[in-house]
């Protein structure tokens, strides 16, 4: 192939190297200067925040992480979560993400350089896009690099190219928006660190494999461990690389190079990801890492009977030994298979399940299928997250099979496996985004090299222009929103922020007592205990169903029932999310429906979701719902007074576009105290009143000291006194 | 017992202050105007003095302990100018009656008179009565104060104006025994005053005596339609730049509601309704207006949990050091959610100005003088405890400070930040009790060497320098062990 400008030939080889590094560097640095602009939408359009949910607990572990020290938040048991259960948060947490902060916050401080933590860890996610970037030069790089070692002739002009190819990989990653969804500022989760450690344990684990290099084994093994300590999702690895080797074995690959950086990496690897508390002796026990162990044992088969076979002459024999221990190889993967049979390795856990069959959750466990991000992912938001990648992305694929070496297969199998849990899950489009672009810097970079036609060339122009527009576009628009505050237009066209969370958050910081438990569904978990600071019935680790069926059932049950539970779990203020006033859509009652089936799922007697539809099937809030829906507290919470603000007209809910008309006008709740609505009524929140000090029951205690007189007339109240 | 004989020397003590100066000067007539207010409350006396004896200088006045304490603010004029009299308490740690001794701005001759006035603001002095109140309740106060104003002179006429701020005023005290002073009725109301007095020949009132016998607590209950702004705790802290030619001011400031606690829960219902009819209730502070000082920028307010975007500034340009500011900045801050009685809210707000503004050098020594106020006025709001923190530039040598009236402590410390290698002095004062009238300039002076100003660029240098020394060592050292 030749290339489409020619260089001159009276330059010196330096000259051009030097050259080249120079506009390699500021290629980089422009493409990370990019990277990083286009995740600061969130902080410029809004605020240095942090986003959603799961971030402010990470911010909160790292907020304890600074100011006490590493083992104090080791040791930590957070007994403000889950109460009153509370939760050893150091046994429990993926602490990469806290450690890498704490240590940036630490190095910061020691330079005299007094950067808020909070800042620290809004940056965090785009500060990491720079060495992104160059991880995946890397890869790219040494992808191509490999690739034209026998073309000595033209290795300068050829290396120009591939690292054009690994330049354009590095900007596609920059931008596209599928990997921005996690790592604009403020979005401080674990995601955000995670895939660039996947990256580089990938780069090291080719690099190994193509030396046959201890080192670069153990450089992956150490940042195998990073990933372990800082996302769950380290399991992709651990799969991932055996898999490869496996592939490689199979296809007749297998070599001392294999050989030596699987080996080194499994060792080390599995030996470091051991020492994270949560992790322990998982990669020992459980199903999920049994594939890396078959590998690592399959391969030491291998190599022992390549080390006979270089030994012994008889070849027939040699073959018959060969595929004897394959068997033996597979008869160890059944040997694992009836282990877990029988209880020694734990089995496959709910969500991983889920990853084969998408209704698995949804009849097995709501709690996991409640989660908009464990939904399989519509069509258009792959195109939305990865543009003409996705497209390209197949090219990209053939493109691998025309050399097929080594690291070849390896993206072929990633880039199957990650389209494949792009598909049930969208959470894991994340690992396809990396891939994507690594296959279409070589796709594109295969465009430029053809002999240049204008139209071609005008074409990619085009195709990569429109691309940076929709990255840009999809960023700004659909990636960058916190989430804990709304944004609406003013008539003018500024910028009006809702900001009902913070003022009911703040709220309950500044005029509740610091003990007082606060009980809501369980999104909101998170930022209740880091905005409030206050104690929380359930959050969003939801490792205990029942407690969480608990919440759900109080929210769905009527107040006679739900009084005690509250009593019982010392419940001072319940909040709910009400979208009714202001057309917010993701309320509490657009998600009562999982709270029932989850409380079903553990009080199948008590709680049956069709009792909260209409005889017709409908799930309807107005005045023809049905009777246990206006009798649950949930519904009762939400619509408290919501009538009286429209005096005396239809009260009209915007959400679900319901008119009720007298229903609500009589509608008390007994047992809790509206506390406090914020200003657009989304927060609502109501105190637990306590027991009668006189011993009566609430209903005539209130009728009491509002002066009405209990209308003798009617039968006593059969409910009795709440002890 | 030892009670007894405390309260004996203690008499023994007055009557001696008495002989001794009883004889210097006679009132002719005290009129104590009170004007009633929320957090604050103004109290102007004016004394009509004349001189017994030739060549007199000192004019004692007296405070109750009660009086003093409630007291944050007090200053002495002759009436008609504006020149501000020195005031000395005394005997500090005495009990009971405080002796304040005022200096005179020239002696008096005999018989000759003089007019002075003692202004006086009072923090804490009024408590919300009854003590809570639901949404749609109005809100009253109560003010306590003493009946007679204490004078170690013999008094002519002397008589006590309350004003309340509305016309509905629930109850005051009407004294008894003192007939010895008016054949009237003690006290009159009319419209929003209620006048104690005229009391005439009131001997000379500081001792034990006389105050076991006349002397008696009169309370006014009256009706207030403002909020009662309180500031528990405020802490400023100035950062003083010139590199940036920066004063950076940034205040934490807790902000409670005084009034009447909320009685029952806030409903938004009511609270929108009474909105929407413009008829708030009397003790929700919905939002703060603040004079800002003209010419600031990159004004932040944000709380614990981010920004607080329901605010609106109105910047002013820029004024000259020492002109007069005829122009403010003004914020319309308003917190995330309306705080009613009792309920508190913590935020910080903060500002850049151009230090130009505010300091300039004095060319004789070279020094630097930066002016930093003590606090920026909340209206008609108290704080209770301030901690003001002035950080110098670093390496700013012979630092010098004085404070517009005494503060209760100071002391200096080493504050680091941003590319700082030895720290930068700093000055940390603490207040207590501040109103409206404190907000006055703290005058700072200090010198700054060259080699401190070049400190930074230095350090910045070296630190690269030395990034770029190891990479270049860096680069060059091999560490395999076979090559190939």
């Amino acid at each position: 192939m030749s290339a489409a400008i020619p260089l001159p030939s009276d330059l010196s080889p330096v000259t051009v190297a030097n050259t080249a590094s120079l506009l390699r560097i500021i290629a980089l640095a422009l493409i990370s200067g990019a990277a990083i602009a286009s995740r600061l939408f969130a902080v410029i359009n809004f605020e240095s925040i942090i986003h959603e949910f799961d971030p402010w607990f990470n911010y909160r572990a790292t907020r304890v992480l600074t100011s006490k020290g590493f083992y104090e938040f080791w040791n930590w048991f957070d007994r403000t979560a889950w109460y009153p259960l509370g939760r050893v948060v150091g046994g429990t947490v993926y602490p990469g993400l806290m450690a890498t902060s704490g240590v940036i916050y630490n190095f910061l401080h020691a330079l005299n350089l007094p950067v808020d933590i909070r800042n620290i860890c809004v940056m965090l996610a785009p500060r990491l896009q720079c060495p992104d970037g160059l991880g995946d030069l890397h890869v790219r790089v040494f992808f191509n690099h490999t690739s034209c070692l026998h073309n000595f002739g033209f290795r300068f002009t050829k290396e120009m190219k591939d690292e054009s190819a690994g330049l354009l990989a590095a900007a596609f990653i920059g931008i596209v928006p599928g990997y921005i969804s996690r790592s604009v500022a403020g979005s401080y989760d674990n995601e955000a660190i995670a895939i660039f450690l996947l990256m580089f344990t990938f780069f090291c684990w080719i690099k190994a494999l193509k030396l046959g290099s201890a080192l670069f084994g153990t450089l992956a093994a150490v940042f195998y461990f990073y990933m372990v300590a800082a996302w769950g999702g380290y399991v992709f690895i651990t799969n991932m690389i055996p898999l490869h080797g496996l592939v490689l074995i199979l296809m007749g690959r297998f070599s001392s190079r294999l050989y030596v950086a699987y080996s080194s990496w499994y060792a080390i690897g599995t030996l470091a990801s051991m020492q994270v508390p949560f992790v322990g002796f998982q990669p020992v026990s459980t199903s999920e890492h049994m594939a890396a162990l078959g590998v690592f044992g399959l391969l030491q088969i291998v190599a022992f009977t390549q080390l006979v076979r270089s030994h012994v002459s008889s070849k027939q024999f040699q073959d018959l030994l060969f595929w004897a221990l394959i068997s033996v190889g597979l008869l160890g993967f059944l040997a694992v298979v009836g282990l877990t049979y029988i209880g020694v390795i734990a089995p496959w856990t709910g969500r991983f399940y889920s990853l084969w069959d998408t209704g698995y959750a949804k009849i097995h466990i709501p709690i996991i299928a409640s989660v908009s991000e464990h939904q399989p992912t519509a069509w258009p938001s792959f195109f939305g997250d990865l543009q003409f990648l996705i497209f390209l992305f197949p090219a990209g694929v053939v493109h691998c099979f025309q050399q097929l070496r080594d690291e070849h297969v390896f993206v072929i199998i990633y880039a199957v496996m990650a389209s494949y849990f792009a598909g049930v899950m969208v959470r894991l489009m994340l690992a396809l985004t990396p891939v994507a672009p690594v296959r279409n810097g070589a796709r594109v970079r295969g465009i430029f090299s053809l002999d240049t036609r204008l139209t071609i060339v005008g074409t990619a122009f085009f195709m990569l222009a429109f691309f940076v527009h929709h990255c840009t576009w999809a960023t700004a628009g659909a990636y960058s929103s916190p989430s804990v505050v709304l944004a609406a237009a003013n008539p003018d066209g500024s910028l009006h922020i809702i900001d009902d969370f913070r003022e009911a958050y703040h709220w309950l910081r500044q005029n509740t007592p610091e003990t007082a438990v606060v009980m809501s569904w369980w999104d909101y978990g998170y930022q209740i205990a880091g905005m409030a600071d206050r104690p929380t019935l359930v959050d969003n680790n939801t490792w205990n169903n029942t407690h969480i069926a608990t919440v759900g059932k109080a929210m769905s049950s009527s107040e006679e029932v739900a009084y005690p539970i509250l009593r019982k779990h010392d419940v001072d203020y319940v909040l709910v999310i009400f979208g009714g006033y202001l057309g917010f859509s993701g309320d509490d009652i657009n998600k009562f429906l999982w709270m029932v089936r989850i409380a079903q799922g553990v009080w199948p007697e008590e709680i049956q979701e069709p009792n909260y539809f209409t005889p017709q099937g409908e799930y309807r809030v107005d005045e023809r719902a049905s009777t246990t829906m206006q009798n649950s507290l949930m519904y009762k919470m939400s619509y408290y007074r919501f009538a009286e603000l429209f005096g005396g007209k239809p009260a009209t809910d915007k959400v679900s576009i319901a008119f009720f008309i007298l229903l609500l006008a009589n509608m008390r709740a007994v047992s809790l105290d509206e506390a406090y609505t914020t200003e657009n009524w989304i927060v609502r929140i109501y105190q637990v009143k306590k027991e009668d000090v006189l011993g009566r029951d609430l209903k005539s205690a209130n009728a009491f000291s509002q002066g009405r007189k209990r209308k003798r007339s009617r039968p006593m109240s059969r409910r009795p006194p709440v002890v | 017992m030892a009670r007894l004989s405390g309260l004996f020397t203690g008499s023994v003590i007055f009557c001696a202050i008495c002989s001794a100066f009883g004889a210097t000067f006679e009132n002719t007539a005290i009129v104590r105007t009170v004007e009633l207010g929320g957090s604050l409350v103004q109290v102007t006396t004016t004394f009509a003095v004349k001189a017994l004896e030739a060549n007199s200088k000192i004019y004692t006045v007296a405070l109750s302990d009660a009086e003093l304490q409630t007291t944050s603010w007090l200053e002495a004029r002759v009436k008609g100018q504006s020149k501000v009299l020195e005031v000395v308490d005394r005997d500090p740690k005495s009990t009971g009656v405080h002796l304040l001794d005022i200096t005179l701005p020239q002696p008096l001759a005999l018989n000759a008179s003089v007019n002075i006035v003692l202004e006086a603001i009072q923090t804490h002095a009024t408590y919300p009565w009854p003590e809570t109140a639901s949404q749609q309740e109005p809100q009253a106060l109560k003010y306590k104060t003493d009946l007679l104003v204490l004078s170690p002179y013999h008094t002519a006429v002397q008589r006590t104006k309350i004003r309340s701020p509305s016309p509905s005023i629930h109850s005051y005290t009407t004294p008894e025994n003192v007939d010895d002073f008016t054949l009237d009725a003690p006290v009159t109301k009319s419209g929003a005053t209620v006048t104690y007095g005229p009391y005439n020949n009131v001997a000379p009132s500081v001792n034990e005596k006389f105050i076991s016998k006349h002397q008696q607590p009169v309370f006014l209950h009256y009706d207030y339609e403002y909020p009662v702004v309180q500031v528990p705790k405020l802490v400023r802290s100035a950062e003083i730049s010139h590199w940036g030619a920066n004063l950076n001011i940034q205040d934490n400031i807790h902000l409670r509601n005084a009034g009447p606690a909320l009685k029952g829960h806030f409903s938004r219902l009511e609270h929108q309704t009474q909105t929407f009819y413009k008829r708030s209730a009397p003790h929700v502070i919905p939002g703060l207006t603040l004079h800002l000082p003209a010419g600031i920028r990159n004004t932040y307010y944000y709380d614990l949990n981010g920004n607080v975007s329901t605010s609106r500034l109105r910047a002013a340009p820029s004024v000259p050091k020492d002109s007069q500011a005829n122009q403010y900045s003004v914020l319309e801050l308003k917190p995330r959610y309306p705080i009613m009685g009792g309920w508190n809210y913590s935020f910080t707000l903060g500002w850049d100005s151009p230090l130009e503004d505010s300091a300039s050098v004095d060319k004789s020594t070279g020094k630097y003088i930066v002016q930093v106020p003590v606090w920026t006025p909340i209206p008609a709001a108290v704080v209770n405890e301030a901690e003001v923190m002035i950080i110098l530039p670093e390496g700013a040598t012979d630092v010098e400070f004085a404070t517009p009236f005494p503060a209760i402590s100071s002391s200096m410390s080493t504050h680091t930040t941003y590319l700082d290698t030895t720290g930068r002095p700093a000055i940390t004062l603490h207040f207590k009790d501040l109103t409206e009238r404190h907000a006055q300039p703290i005058f700072v002076s200090y010198s700054v060497p060259m080699s401190a100003h070049l400190k930074k660029p230095i350090a910045v240098a070296v630190a690269f320098f030395s990034v770029f020394a190891f990479a270049l060592i860096a680069r060059r050292i091999d560490l395999r062990i076979h090559k190939n």
